[in-house]
């Protein structure tokens, strides 16, 4: 079914389940918000936590149009800087108190497996996950339930869902959280709902989000991380650009070139900064040892680019991008030389970071993992976190990959009421983990600090703060990664820090020769994500009663 | 030992006023501060200077207090001008604050509270519902009338707190990073940090809720508990809401920056740190109730997401400032706001400084003299 709604006066047409940034790249347009300094935005996570794909929906300001459903008739503006002070349409949202014996946030493999079993062992368990079908990140559902699965990855993911809804676990999808307080209690908004959950058991299955590579022009429209291409083929079928660019570090980026191909995208270049695999030999059969089924699907992938005649660059890294008239030409050096290539989507990706916003909010103990390059939650062999009642899976917590995040999920979710534990399991996580490793060494790669960003590089996205203001800052010597923000402003935006902060805390943390930690990062502050006051004015009646 | 010629605890607004006062004077001034939830470094903005509602509702008893500390706020607004000018600029705005009222019986009371600062010099006014709307159309339609007060403003303290600190630095006041444990009032007066003894020819206390323990010692019973207090702030919008907005009854204060964001605290309450190297953290019902209640004044906002919140430090005292030695003779200073300590800090650290420097102080220290705190 098409339907039909307009971006700045001009029509758009698009499938139902179509969100509307997916809607508006395939019909050519990049740019959808602007900012304070005039500068274009666009998509660029694809998931919901940049905040730099906002829109104006039906006169309501700043929406995210990489999370918003396309409906015939929508009158879609591009979101200026500063929207006029009139009140929208009101929104009205019931408010609900929940009281499951388990509730589990996020709906990828992580956290569907645990609802499973948690449910299985007849709990009362409610899921919360902000997109409209759930698989999370690795799983990506089509939004369009009719389309046929385009893979095995996909079928699976669908297979799970499948399993979750008749195992009788409430799916709340659309629903985002937004407050996480001691308790613990979770605050949440849905499409018609706003919620209070105040479970037995808190599993948090929230995954990670892509680390960029900061250099001048990764702010531009068209640019986005390769997770965000990724969804927009498998979930919505529509392809970034034609001519497509694909920068990063792990077995991530090849694939989705891989998919973008086989979709109808010229996939100009992939590159890739570490060597080729068999440069690392042990490492390459350590890890097809520890997952012969994983490792034949890369090299199949790999032999699959290679018959389209898309060959990685090795040891390959972006230098900076720049809009011209014939597209976005990216600089890049690749073992010493440079080369230019220039494309309609420039898709990044470095890595993870784990969406540790909740737990962080909760007070759970975390430690620095500087192989990864982020905070790993302190947890027990039952996937327990240091806060009582709470447990947390898979990426949330530091890389680990779905496979390891599913049986991960199993085990809190058993653990979580009581049910006995799955000897097979341990067994099965611990050879997850020994792949990962093994992966990782293969993919290990020297990444450039932050601190190397040429001057005119955003540092931070949301206040457009250039590495040059963040050095004029740090000359003046902040004593802690508090002061550098209230100096610069960095991290101040609507990604709450997202990008910046990871950075930011390297920085500071190298000046200083000190560890990272927990509180090298900026503080946890709710909302997790921006909240709309109808939201918050829905909650306050939830406070009626509670004499406090 | 570290030696000065004014060593300033506490590296807030207060404290820094007073060492950008000696320093301009020509004072050596070094301040040492523990870096640790400074009440500035958490501040809105607000530039109060009619009573405010919540602080009267809570503290009935401090009222007179309140009252005759009336002329140090309209210097405190004064001595911010100047600081404005001084710093470059500091998105200070003078359009003045409105205390909103929903009905009759509010109204009353502003009438009642606007005559008491009328008397004090205050520039206030009663606005019915009509002169209310032309003046703020972008309120709600439950407000019933307002008090203005052209005294009041607001500012930017991000850029203030690092134009100030570019200041110092300009002028060569040292910056140290220590907590101090213990002074002692000898001649010279020192200091004992957990780092470093420090000499001082005076010694200025501007450490807000760090007062009591430096104090007690001295032989002053001061009790300043710190507050801890719960902030919002939006996304940006067009620039419409010119005043600092308050209520006659609820605990609320609304801004909005020139850069659009909307601020709103009011005095919702927060929870103390569950440890020195942590901030204090925000309740639920706080978030609730002050954005919602910020909403139901102020509907346009409805169309901006609340993009943060934090809490910081307020320390009320007893509702007026503490400016002067801690004894005739002494080289030991005190200065304490006394609750509101962003709007007052410039004019009581300037204060301090001057009556530790042996000049004249900008305004008459004698109501606010520590002596009422022995023992």
């Amino acid at each position: 079914m098409t339907l039909r709604f307009t971006f700045d006066g001009h029509e758009i047409s698009c499938d139902a389940g179509a969100s509307i940034a997916a809607a508006l790249t395939a019909a050519g347009h990049r740019a959808f918000r602007e900012t304070d300094r005039q500068a274009r935005r666009g998509i660029f996570c694809g998931m919901g936590v940049c905040q730099d794909c906002l829109v104006t929906i039906d006169g309501r300001p700043n929406q995210r149009a990489c999370m918003t459903e396309a409906r015939e008739g929508l009158t879609v503006q591009t979101q200026v800087a500063r929207p006029p002070l009139s009140p929208p349409q009101p929104r009205t949202l019931t408010p609900r108190r929940l009281t499951p014996d388990v509730l589990v946030v996020g709906g990828g493999a992580g956290g569907l497996s645990a609802a499973i079993e948690a449910k299985k062992a007849g709990a009362d368990v409610v899921l919360l996950d902000e997109r409209k079908v759930p698989g999370g990140q690795y799983y990506k559902q089509d939004a369009d339930p009719k389309r046929p699965p385009l893979d095995a990855q996909q079928t699976e993911g669908g297979a799970l869902v499948a399993a979750a809804r008749q195992a009788g676990v409430q799916i709340l999808p659309q629903t985002e959280v937004w407050g996480a307080f001691d308790g613990p209690e979770i605050m949440a908004t849905g499409p018609e709902e706003v919620y209070a959950i105040a479970p037995e058991k808190l599993i948090v299955a929230t995954g990670a989000y892509e680390r960029p590579a900061m250099i001048p022009g990764w702010t531009l429209p068209g640019v986005m991380t390769v997770g965000a291409a990724q969804t927009l083929w498998r979930s919505y079928r529509t392809l970034p650009g034609k001519r497509v660019a694909l920068f990063g570090n792990g077995p991530l980026v090849a694939q989705v070139a891989l998919e973008l191909a086989e979709g109808g995208a010229d996939v100009v270049t992939l590159a890739e900064a570490a060597p080729p695999a068999w440069h690392r030999l042990p490492a390459a059969l350590d890890m097809s040892r520890r997952d012969p089924a994983l490792s034949r699907k890369g090299l199949n992938m790999l032999a699959k680019l290679r018959r389209r005649g898309i060959r990685p660059v090795h040891h390959a890294l972006p230098d900076r991008i720049r809009q011209t008239d014939a597209g976005l030409e990216v600089t890049y050096t690749a073992a010493g030389r440079s080369g230019t290539v220039v494309a309609d989507a420039v898709c990044l990706n470095y890595g993870f970071q784990p969406q540790n916003e909740i737990l962080r909010l909760l007070g759970t103990d975390m430690t620095f993992d500087s192989r990864f390059d982020h905070l790993r939650v302190t947890r027990t062999g039952t996937c327990e976190t240091t806060t009582p009642g709470v447990y947390a899976v898979g990426d949330c917590c530091g890389l680990g990959g779905a496979p390891a995040a599913m049986v991960e999920g199993r085990i809190a979710g058993r653990a979580a009421v009581g049910a006995a534990p799955v000897p097979a399991d341990t067994a099965e996580l611990a050879r997850h983990r020994a792949f990962q490793t093994a992966l990782w060494r293969v993919y290990a790669a020297t990444l450039p600090h932050p601190e190397s960003a040429a001057p005119e590089t955003h540092i931070c996205r949301c206040e457009e703060v250039t590495k040059a203001d963040l050095d004029a800052a740090l000359a003046e010597d902040p004593t802690d990664i508090g002061a550098l923000k209230r100096a610069t402003r960095v991290g101040m935006g609507r990604c709450q820090g997202r990008y910046c902060g990871p950075a930011v805390a390297g920085i500071m943390a190298r000046r200083s020769g000190r560890p990272l930690e927990d509180l090298s990062f900026f503080a946890p502050r709710v909302p997790v994500k921006p909240v709309d006051i109808a939201a918050i004015t829905a909650a306050e009646a939830l406070l009626e009663g509670e004499g406090d | 030992m570290t030696e000065t010629d004014l060593l300033v605890i506490g590296g807030g607004i207060t404290g820094q006023s007073a060492a950008l006062f000696a320093a301009q004077a020509g004072a050596r001034v070094t301040i040492v501060d523990a870096q640790r939830n400074a009440g500035s470094h958490a501040n809105a903005g607000s530039l109060h200077v009619q009573m405010q509602s919540r602080f009267l509702r809570l503290n009935p008893h401090l009222a007179d207090n309140l009252e005759s500390s009336l002329p140090l706020y309209l210097s405190a607004v004064t001595a911010w001008e100047a600081l404005d000018t001084r710093l470059g600029g500091v998105e200070l705005t003078r359009e003045g604050g409105l205390m909103l009222a929903e009905d009759e019986a509010q109204l009353d009371f502003l009438r009642q509270k606007a005559e008491r600062e009328t008397r004090k010099g205050l520039d206030v006014e009663i606005l019915d519902r009509d002169e209310l709307f032309s003046l703020a159309p972008w309120l709600g339609e439950a407000i019933a009338g307002a008090e203005l007060c052209r005294n009041e403003g607001k500012l930017n303290p991000l850029v203030a707190n690092r134009k100030m600190r570019g200041a110092l630095g300009s002028l060569g006041v040292e910056h140290v990073h220590d907590r101090i444990t213990r002074i002692e009032e000898g001649s010279p007066p020192t200091a004992e940090g957990e780092g470093a003894t420090y000499s001082a020819g005076a010694i200025l206390v501007a450490a807000a809720w760090g007062a009591e323990a430096l104090a007690k010692p001295l032989g002053l019973t001061i009790g300043t508990p710190p507050e801890p207090l719960h902030m919002n702030i939006t996304e940006a919008g067009d620039y419409r809401i010119r005043h600092l907005v308050q209520h006659a009854e609820r605990p609320i204060t609304l801004k909005q920056f020139r850069s659009g964001q909307v601020v709103i605290g009011g005095g919702w309450d927060a929870n103390l740190a569950s440890a020195e190297s942590r901030a204090p953290t925000i309740r639920r019902q706080s978030l609730l109730g002050n954005v919602a209640l910020a909403s139901r004044i102020a509907p346009g906002i409805a169309g901006l997401r609340v993009l943060r919140t934090w809490a910081g430090y307020n320390t009320p005292v007893d509702g007026k400032a503490t400016i002067g030695p801690v004894r005739n003779g002494s080289r030991v200073f005190l200065a304490l706001p006394g609750d509101a300590g962003y709007t007052l800090g410039p004019i009581t650290g300037q204060a301090a400084a001057a009556l530790s420097l042996g000049t004249d102080p900008p305004i008459d220290p004698a109501p606010y003299s520590p002596a009422r705190w022995r023992s």
